[in-house]
């Protein structure tokens, strides 16, 4: 009986001593969570703002697309005012073009679909040979994609002034090229604008993956 | 002897397949490559094209029934307007003046065998006849 009494003893010594443990085990497993959330919060931080950054003495002043004025393929005058409040992913292009285009349109209509639920979030590809692209063969060539203008303008204009946007705004390479089979060379880089017209993001546009983290970009910047 | 006369047909037949399918692959496979860097930027890898922009080449009734015009615009391009599977397209199609009788044949091989397609081997003879039908060689 004596002999009973005590091995219940350490029994319940036993228990006791698993009890601490888990305890124990429970408070590390708050800790470690504590540190992976820490550790997570950096990464769920805001996208970067690309370009130069300066301080006029009160504010730092970031790079934003310069204003513009061009025409879309309803003829619709576009300028920075249409992406007021606005997340835009921007491309150059020209519908003749058979090099890389095609594979970036293929990739810009994923955009185009993925955002399809977000009113805050428009398409914006400029011509980068504006005299062969006229607002009439814009129209067909969206019409033949499928897709709202409302939502995707496909823009025609002045062609040193697309030139130049591209350049010295979105820092793509848009220049024409006697030596190119189709006179002129372009980036396919999908450039990210956020509500306050600042690059938040480039992409490669013929590249699935990348417009894959473009997609998911969009998402995180909406949440800001 | 009706057996033997089995096995020997079936050596016969089976030597002339695989004498067949050693060029078929080998245009397949040369076709894929100048298919990927000459036509799929447009007409994508899957042959299925994009919206009413590039036509399909996938399950094309354009390619079926136009076959050696389609041989031929491969080289030289195309500006008319065409219907593909009831579809109108017009956006014009530079060709490509440096493809050669034999990589047209092989590019051919991979899009009549692609996609679900399966009808066979393109020869260079049928590709010279039909250069030679489009008048502009």
């Amino acid at each position: 009986m004596k002999k009973y009494t005590k091995e219940m003893k350490s029994h319940l010594i036993n228990w006791s001593m698993v009890n601490s443990q888990w305890s124990m085990n429970r408070s590390l497993i708050i800790l470690m969570s504590c540190l992976c959330l820490m550790s997570c919060v950096p990464k769920k931080e805001r996208l970067p703002v690309f370009g130069q950054r300066e301080f006029n003495g009160k504010d730092t002043v970031y790079h934003t697309i310069a204003p513009f004025q061009f025409v879309d393929q309803d003829s619709a005058l576009i300028n920075n005012a249409i992406f007021k409040d606005k997340i835009y992913v921007a491309d150059f292009f020209f519908t003749s073009c058979r090099t890389i285009c095609p594979i970036m349109k293929t990739q810009m209509l994923r955009v185009y679909e993925a955002t399809q639920e977000m009113p805050d979030v428009l398409l914006l590809s400029h011509s980068i040979d504006p005299e062969y692209d006229t607002v009439a063969l814009l129209h067909d060539f969206a019409n033949r994609l499928g897709v709202e203008s409302k939502r995707w303008h496909f823009v025609t204009g002045v062609k040193d002034s697309i030139f130049k946007i591209a350049q010295t705004s979105y820092f793509a390479t848009a220049m024409e090229d006697k030596s190119e089979p189709d006179g002129r060379i372009h980036s396919g880089a999908f450039l990210l604008i956020d509500k306050q017209g600042r690059i938040r993001g480039k992409y490669d546009g013929t590249k699935e993956e990348d417009v894959n983290r473009l997609i998911a970009d969009i998402k995180k910047l909406r949440n800001e | 002897m009706n057996r033997w006369l089995a096995i020997a047909i079936s050596i016969v037949v089976f030597s002339s397949c695989s004498v067949k399918s050693a060029k078929y692959q080998q245009y397949y496979a040369q076709g894929q490559v100048l298919y990927e860097k000459n036509c799929s930027n447009c007409h994508q890898k899957n042959g299925k094209g994009l919206g009413l922009v590039y036509p399909p080449l996938a399950a094309s009734d354009y390619f079926e029934k136009n076959f050696n015009v389609s041989l031929c615009l491969m080289k030289y391009g195309k500006q008319a307007e065409i219907i593909v599977n009831g579809k109108n397209f017009n956006k014009p199609m530079p060709g490509v003046p440096s493809l050669t009788e034999l990589e047209i044949a092989e590019i051919a091989t991979y899009i009549n065998n692609s996609w679900g397609s399966q009808n066979g081997i393109v020869e260079i003879s049928q590709v010279t006849s039909a250069l030679n039908e489009c008048g502009i060689k």
